[in-house]
């Protein structure tokens, strides 16, 4: 691969994350592109081209079908705007987009935003309606999502010596971490008691190892390199960028080699980030994370598939601390998705929104000292497709 | 003249104590009862599953060889599109097979059983697989008074010597129903006079003409719903009481209709009796004078009659009355579309099956591709995967809808390769499921979610 430009954020912008009953659709859109606009110190006419990323408009509003849900609350128009879907996977996958337009000359100004209204809807009207009642009349019928990842959990129960406590844990150390997050829609500590006796949804995850879907929208404004104004902006550089698509919606459950223990996607992703950004130790070398930590297992497995530790020694990490915030490796200081929700499409760019913050010493409170390098990452569909994202000031 | 070779018994997990269905019933009375899943198509399919597997025929064998099949129900053929072409369809018999139904009647069952004999003994049949499956739930307060026991039995009649030979069959007609259906309620004429007018004229005026040496039958089954007072006919026509087989069945399982004849013989079959009076008695008599050559190995029957879950409270039992997967209390979903198109399409695999073997590394998968996803080889042989299997994980589904929440998925590595992730069933009492990583299963053809035109089957794991 040939060597790459380097991309720079010079705008980031994020809503608050909840139930937004008194923000529509195109409100968010609103809040968080013009966030990102002011931050950033340009004017919307600048930007050359846009992304949009919104997973689910069938079970959401019904916006976000196209490129043109973005330009319309904005009066944005006569620029390209394309809409991104990816899963979980979407808000990093826009990001990725833009970062390609950017490298290959097509624009100046590129904007990344991702936005998701989930709870207009009742809570079984939206998620779980989609795994029943839409898709392949047969085959996966029965789970939810976080069945599909339970199977995960039992499993790695079994072959690495994990404890309910140690998943709950998770969930534990996050919840604390969004106490801190004025963003985050749960802003409330739970005690280890608390998450293992909360209802069970997908044994051994119970309600509170699961994260909660929520509305919200986020943004962030790019640039070359090159054109990063000192002056004016704070910039963020892309470092490093990989999206990995390894396996299918029905194949990970009828693949006799699968071993539910790690997500190949997630390895993928991280090798070519890494590569791109030359990270070779990434325990040492990287300051803060940002994990999907759609349900609290997920967070624990993705300890091993980022290289952060070996196989089977992911316990070790939550159990030493090693990952809170003032630990070694600080992961999921904004909440994660468990405390701040998952608006599908604007979670991986709230993600760098939040690593951005971190990188600027602007995180107030939960701010990761001397942070010089952050990762983000997704996972998406039955950890098929993962993003992982390098960032540095 | 036909041999019986092979017979299957498909009776549900669950059975509901007489007592929980009226407190004055009889304490001891058990009626089996069919879970959410399951209807006549599952456990016909189920009995004839089991009739070749447990007489291991070669499935190649079998299969091409059948030329008939009879499907024997009291449920009306085109209430729910049940019907022989679909039981065929499902057991992948072959399209040139002569496929009838019989219904409406509690005979119906020897009905079949009588034709398959005669078809054969005419020379133009050889194998014919006689299916009997019913499944009806009676009106709220009625269970007791109403026949009712769900149940099939599947018996493969040819003409090579076998288990049983039937020697002679005839068949007495009356035109007196004794119940019938109008509108989707029972209705039962004056029982005196159906009794006495149809049954006790009928059985007596056949029997005189039926049977020549009263005293050659070491066991005489006779199924009717009149059957407790008919000793003294058959006294009066020269047999002793010694003579009659007790209905062990019908105090565990309830009268299962048009199976329970059937039932009734495989019981006397695999008790070691040598020579069987069988009368079958509704709308008219059907007999049958049968020889048994060899006591047969198998014990099916007895082994699934003493295994079995009762159900709990009445409750439970009404919450099987409602068809279909997905609803629940708190949930209620639409019909699925209708997924016919797609069942024929993918009916290899879905019904069958039929998976692929990777040529170079040899992974064997269940679904369809055009790369091995292990070595990236392109090419592939079919392989018919196994039914049974090992979990390799689970989880209890809590918020998926269900009559019976959880719904237990279960990640299955198949016997001989191949892995399928499915639902779990016959669980009803989570606190009762002993599913866990290593358990052993098989998987059973079951209805997934209810539609307008055609429930949609699909396999899911019974634990072993």
């Amino acid at each position: 691969m040939k060597t790459q430009t380097d991309i720079a954020i010079i705008g980031i912008g994020v809503t608050k994350f909840g139930e937004l009953f008194h923000q529509s659709y195109d409100d968010l859109v609103r809040d968080a592109a013009m966030q990102a606009v002011n931050d950033a110190g340009i004017s919307l006419d600048e930007i050359g081209a846009a992304w949009l990323s919104t997973a689910f408009p069938e079970i959401g509003v019904f916006k976000g079908r196209s490129g043109m849900d973005l330009a319309e609350p904005l009066s944005l128009y006569n620029i390209p705007v394309t809409r991104v879907s990816n899963f979980c996977a979407s808000g990093a996958d826009a990001i990725r987009n833009a970062v390609n337009s950017l490298r290959a000359g097509e624009c100046d100004v590129a904007m990344a935003l991702g936005v998701e209204k989930l709870r207009d809807r009742q809570p079984q009207d939206s998620v779980v309606k989609m795994m029943v009642e839409y898709g392949h009349p047969f085959l996966q019928k029965g789970f939810t999502a976080a069945g599909t990842f339970a199977v995960y959990a039992n499993r790695m129960m079994k072959e690495f010596g994990i404890t309910r406590e140690d998943i709950s844990n998770i969930s534990v150390k996050n919840h604390f971490h969004g106490s801190l997050n004025d963003k985050a829609f749960y802003r409330k500590s739970c005690s280890l008691e608390e998450v293992m006796l909360s209802q069970m949804v997908a044994n051994p995850l119970t309600v509170l190892d699961c994260c909660p879907t929520t509305d919200g929208a986020a943004c962030v404004i790019m640039v070359r390199a090159e054109d990063v104004d000192r002056k004016k902006h704070k910039p963020i550089f892309i470092k490093g960028l990989g999206l990995s698509v390894s396996t299918g919606w029905d194949l990970p459950f009828f693949d006799p080699n699968h071993d539910f223990l790690s997500f190949e996607a997630t390895r993928t992703a991280a090798k070519i980030a890494y590569t791109q950004a030359g990270i070779t130790k990434p325990i040492d070398e990287i300051d803060l994370i940002e994990v999907h930590d759609c349900f609290s297992i997920v967070e624990l497995l993705t300890y091993e598939d980022l290289g952060l530790c070996k196989k089977g020694e992911a316990k070790d990490m939550i159990r030493g601390k090693e990952t809170h915030l003032g630990g070694k490796i600080p992961v999921n200081v904004s909440g994660g998705l468990l405390s701040c929700g998952h608006p599908v499409g604007a979670t991986g760019i709230r993600m760098a929104v939040e690593v951005s913050n971190h990188l600027r010493g602007n995180a107030g409170e939960r701010q990761v000292q001397k942070a010089k390098r952050g990762l983000t990452h997704n996972i998406g569909g039955p950890g098929a497709i993962a993003s992982v994202i390098i960032l540095e000031n | 003249m036909s041999y019986i070779n092979a017979y299957g018994i498909a009776l549900p997990q669950f059975r509901i104590e007489d007592n929980m269905l009226h407190p004055k019933a009889k304490k001891g009375g058990m009626k089996s009862v069919c879970f959410s899943d399951e209807d006549i198509i599952t456990l016909a399919f189920e009995a004839a599953q089991n009739c070749y597997e447990n007489f291991q025929f070669p499935i190649s064998k079998f299969k091409p060889e059948i030329d008939g099949i009879f499907f024997a129900t009291s449920t009306p053929v085109f209430h729910n599109r049940y019907h022989a072409s679909f039981l065929a369809d499902l057991i992948n018999l072959p399209q040139e097979i002569l496929a009838l139904d019989f219904t409406n009647s509690y005979r119906s069952g020897t009905d079949a059983l009588l034709l398959a004999n005669d078809l054969i003994g005419s020379g133009k049949y050889k194998n014919i697989l006689v299916v009997a499956s019913d499944v009806g739930f009676p009106d709220i307060g009625k269970e007791l008074s109403t026949p009712f026991g769900h149940a099939a039995c599947a018996i493969l009649l040819n003409n090579e010597k076998g288990i049983a030979e039937i020697t002679n069959s005839k068949s007495f007609s009356s035109s007196l129903a004794e119940e019938f259906q109008y509108k989707k309620s029972n209705i039962q004429y004056d029982p005196r006079f159906s009794r006495d007018a149809g049954f006790k004229n009928n059985i007596t005026t056949s029997l005189n003409n039926f049977v020549s040496n009263p005293k050659s039958f070491d066991a005489v089954i006779l199924n009717s719903l009149f059957s407790k007072m008919a000793g003294g006919i058959f006294v009066k026509a020269g047999f002793e009481e010694n003579q009659f087989a007790k209905d062990s069945l019908i105090s565990n399982l309830g009268n299962t209709g048009t199976v329970h004849p059937l039932l009734l013989l495989v019981n006397e079959i695999e008790s070691g009796k040598k020579s069987i009076l069988l009368a079958d008695y509704a709308n008219g008599t059907n007999f049958f004078e049968i020889k048994i050559n060899s006591t047969s190995k198998h014990k099916s029957l007895q082994e699934q009659v003493n295994n079995y879950e009762l159900i709990k409270c009445y409750q439970d039992y009404l919450l099987l009355h409602k068809a279909g997967n997905f609803n629940s209390i708190k949930y209620k979903t639409k019909d699925m579309f209708s997924s016919e198109m797609m069942q024929e399409r993918e009916k290899e695999t879905l019904l069958y099956l039929k998976g692929i073997k990777c040529e170079a590394c040899g992974t064997i998968y269940y679904l369809k591709s055009a790369r091995c996803k292990n070595c990236k080889c392109t090419t592939f042989s079919d392989v018919q995967l196994s039914r049974n299997g090992t979990v390799y994980s689970y989880t209890n589904e809590h918020y998926s809808p269900a009559s019976f929440p959880p719904i237990t998925m279960a990640v299955i590595d198949l016997e001989g390769g191949g892995r399928m992730t499915v639902q779990q069933t016959d669980t009803k009492y989570p606190e009762n499921n002993k599913l866990e990583i290593g358990s052993k299963v098989k998987l059973v053809l079951r209805k997934m979610i209810e539609n307008d035109a055609k429930p949609n089957y699909f396999w899911k794991a019974k634990q072993l």
